[in-house]
């Protein structure tokens, strides 16, 4: 059994983080609340989000699987305006999912969820800690964008430097300690990554968020960030790309 | 037919512009866009001056039996040039317009096949592929035919001029303004002939019902060209040439879908052939889809001006998918559609690098069948089995005599294996 209300704002920003990598996703739920993972067809990334029942306005529910197209709630997200409330239950009887924006009502015929595996999230051990706003995480992204397909996050105990090397040009931003909300940093680190994943996974961050990134050397970077006002938490994992090019 | 004198030595040919050459443009303009600035493509003019001059008509009359085939030029859009193309001969002349069977063929006789169609031209708006025009009504109607047709064609003048050739579509011979023409009766293709008659049927759906139904591509191809697929009201007559891309397109981007959710194939495979002085290498691997078509032209082959220097380009989409046009064109699409086939008739999911080295003997552009039907070529042969990239690759460095380093370099999917980690690699 689920039957939740909650506003659509929250909705679309779930929504918005599992969508840079899958179009199908199994949500596991119950009466504490949603939690999925997900790893993306090419296995270079996953993510891992839970959204407590505080995130909720109203939910019931025992412990189900429920298969969702992604493109399919975004297509009823697009009928909400600000604000607006949605209510969303499990019709078992026809397995729809049946949403209520205002006077709409849409069934939903969900994924079958048989294949969809449940992804491990590796151990692993990140040396350096960097906590900072994600509208700092942008500004080096736009910077990379028209340099490289790829960037590189570096950290050492004085600082923390997103980077970028084209052919010709290259580009960097720095922020020592003093400007950034955390730093933690055993060893100095620096690992390289596609920038397309990066860039969309902090442009799926609420704005004004605060992102905790955790990073190695030639190792896989974590970024961890608050949704549904704190209701709710994310984890990306990003795999490396090595740089013998 | 030999290309030895470097063509920008030409000095009849006027350039319009100061920028420095840059010979590696040629490979991405192929004789369309005048990258260059000169007024006239300085490759193509050395190739017409190599190639012979197709015999021209004594008359302004021409009688014969179109395989059948019509041709709408893309210059000057919404106005187009459409018109039938016939053979001074008749009997089955089906072949000539038939790239899916010219496989094996030297370079020699598909010019030659290929001269003998002369082009009618007359002019319309592609937009009004209904008008009530004779002539584009009867070109239209003989686009619906199965076997050849026979027609007496009367010119405005007589069909004069050499073979034409470009990058995307066939060789074809002389052409001249068409005064009139009479057929015989159309045998119509009955299934072209339904995706005609139902004008509720989408473009996209009409071409994969015929694709589905057996209809070869260049068939489907020439339907869509002369506007007989798609809602009633949304026909257009399409130029040939841009027709080609559009159904090597569709018909992957369509087959792609399920390529993307198949189990994956078990191992690394190579297909390989020759043609036309042109080696290729298919390599799938056991990966999600992503693809990528890399062609190396040696120096002083067709798009490769320069006496010294190999030219390499390449286009790649990763699982997602590709926004923009290929930056190689429609050859892009065509080897797509080709490596669809295979995946989709084993069910499978692979990513496959298309590997493509032009050698000195390809000196003439003869259009995207040549990619699409080789590779297909290369996909009905056996493969060699690899249990691992490293052995996939010491494949290709064995065949191609350009190194291995080069194509990994410009290859966005090669790079994407090698030095791209994923999550498994850290359990």
């Amino acid at each position: 059994m689920f039957k939740a209300r909650l506003k659509g704002d929250v909705l679309k920003e779930m929504i918005k983080v599992v969508s840079t990598l899958v179009d199908e996703v199994k949500l596991n739920i119950t009466g504490e609340g949603i939690t999925l993972k997900a790893v993306d067809p090419a296995h270079v990334a996953m993510v891992d989000l839970s959204l407590n029942k505080e995130a909720f306005e109203e939910l019931e529910a025992t412990d189900c699987e429920l298969g969702v197209d992604i493109d399919k709630i975004k297509e009823v997200l697009s009928l909400a305006k600000a604000g607006d409330i949605l209510d969303i239950d499990h019709d078992e009887e026809h397995n729809k999912l049946v949403v209520h924006i205002e006077n709409i009502t849409r069934h939903m015929s969900l994924v079958d969820t048989m294949g969809m595996s449940d992804p491990k999230m590796p151990q692993l051990n990140l040396p350096a800690n960097i906590k900072l706003a994600a509208a700092e995480l942008n500004q080096g992204i736009k910077a990379s964008e028209s340099i490289s397909n790829h960037i590189a996050l570096v950290a050492n105990a004085d600082g923390f430097e997103l980077s970028s090397q084209g052919d010709t040009d290259s580009v960097s931003l720095k922020l020592r300690k003093d400007l950034l909300l955390h730093l933690e940093c055993s060893e100095p680190v620096r690992s390289l990554f596609s920038l397309d994943y990066f860039a969309n996974m902090i442009r799926s961050v609420p704005s004004s968020g605060v992102v905790t990134l955790a990073i190695g050397q030639d190792y896989p970077a974590m970024m961890t960030f608050e949704i549904a006002e704190g209701n709710g938490s994310v984890t990306y994992l990003l795999a490396p790309r090595i740089e013998n090019e | 037919m030999k290309a030895n004198a470097h063509p920008f030595d030409d000095p009849t040919i006027v350039r319009r512009s100061k920028k420095k050459m840059r010979s590696d443009r040629c490979s991405t303009c192929r004789g369309t866009r005048m990258l260059c600035g000169k007024a006239r493509c300085p490759i193509m003019a050395k190739v017409y001056a190599n190639v012979r001059t197709a015999p021209l008509l004594e008359t302004r009359s021409l009688a014969g039996s179109s395989p059948p085939s019509v041709f709408v030029g893309r210059f000057g859009y919404p106005k187009v040039d459409i018109g039938p193309m016939i053979p001074p001969r008749f009997g089955d002349t089906h072949l000539l317009d038939t790239p899916e069977e010219w496989v094996g063929q030297p370079i020699d006789s598909i010019i030659a096949m290929r001269q003998q169609l002369v082009r009618g031209r007359h002019s319309v708006r592609a937009d009004e592929p209904e008008a009530p025009d004779r002539l584009l009504q009867a070109t239209r109607e003989l686009a619906l035919g199965g076997p050849p047709t026979r027609i007496d064609a009367m010119f405005k003048k007589r069909p004069s001029g050499r073979i034409e050739l470009n990058s995307g579509t066939q060789p074809m011979g002389p052409s001249a303004p068409i005064e009139s023409f009479e057929m015989e009766t159309v045998k119509a293709d009955r299934r072209i002939e339904r995706a005609y008659d139902d004008t509720d049927l989408l473009a996209r759906d009409g071409i994969m019902d015929l694709y589905q139904g057996g209809v070869y591509v260049s068939r489907i191809q020439r339907a869509l060209s002369a506007g007989l697929l798609g809602e009633g009201k949304r026909r257009r007559l399409v130029p040939t040439r841009w027709s080609i891309t559009a159904v090597d397109s569709t018909v992957g981007e369509t087959m792609m879908e399920r390529t993307k959710v198949a189990p994956t194939i078990d191992e690394y495979r190579i297909y390989e052939t020759t043609q036309l002085d042109n080696r290729w290498i298919i390599m799938m691997m056991p990966t999600e889809w992503c693809y990528e078509l890399v062609e190396a032209w040696y120096p002083n082959t067709l798009w490769n001006p320069s006496q010294r220097s190999i030219s390499i380009i390449s286009s790649h989409e990763l699982y997602q998918g590709r926004k923009t046009y290929a930056e190689i064109g429609g050859c892009y699409y065509a080897a797509r559609l080709a490596s669809n086939e295979l995946l989709t008739r084993e069910g499978r999911q692979a990513g496959v690098v298309i590997l493509r080295e032009a050698h000195p003997g390809y000196i003439l552009p003869v259009g995207v069948w040549n990619v699409r039907e080789h590779v297909r070529e290369a996909l009905r042969r056996e493969p060699a089995r690899y249990d691992s990239l490293q052995g996939a690759l010491g494949h290709v460095e064995r065949m191609m005599d350009i190194p291995l380093k080069r194509w990994i370099g410009v290859s966005g999917v090669l790079k994407d294996r090698l030095y791209q980690r994923r999550l498994e690699d850290y359990t």
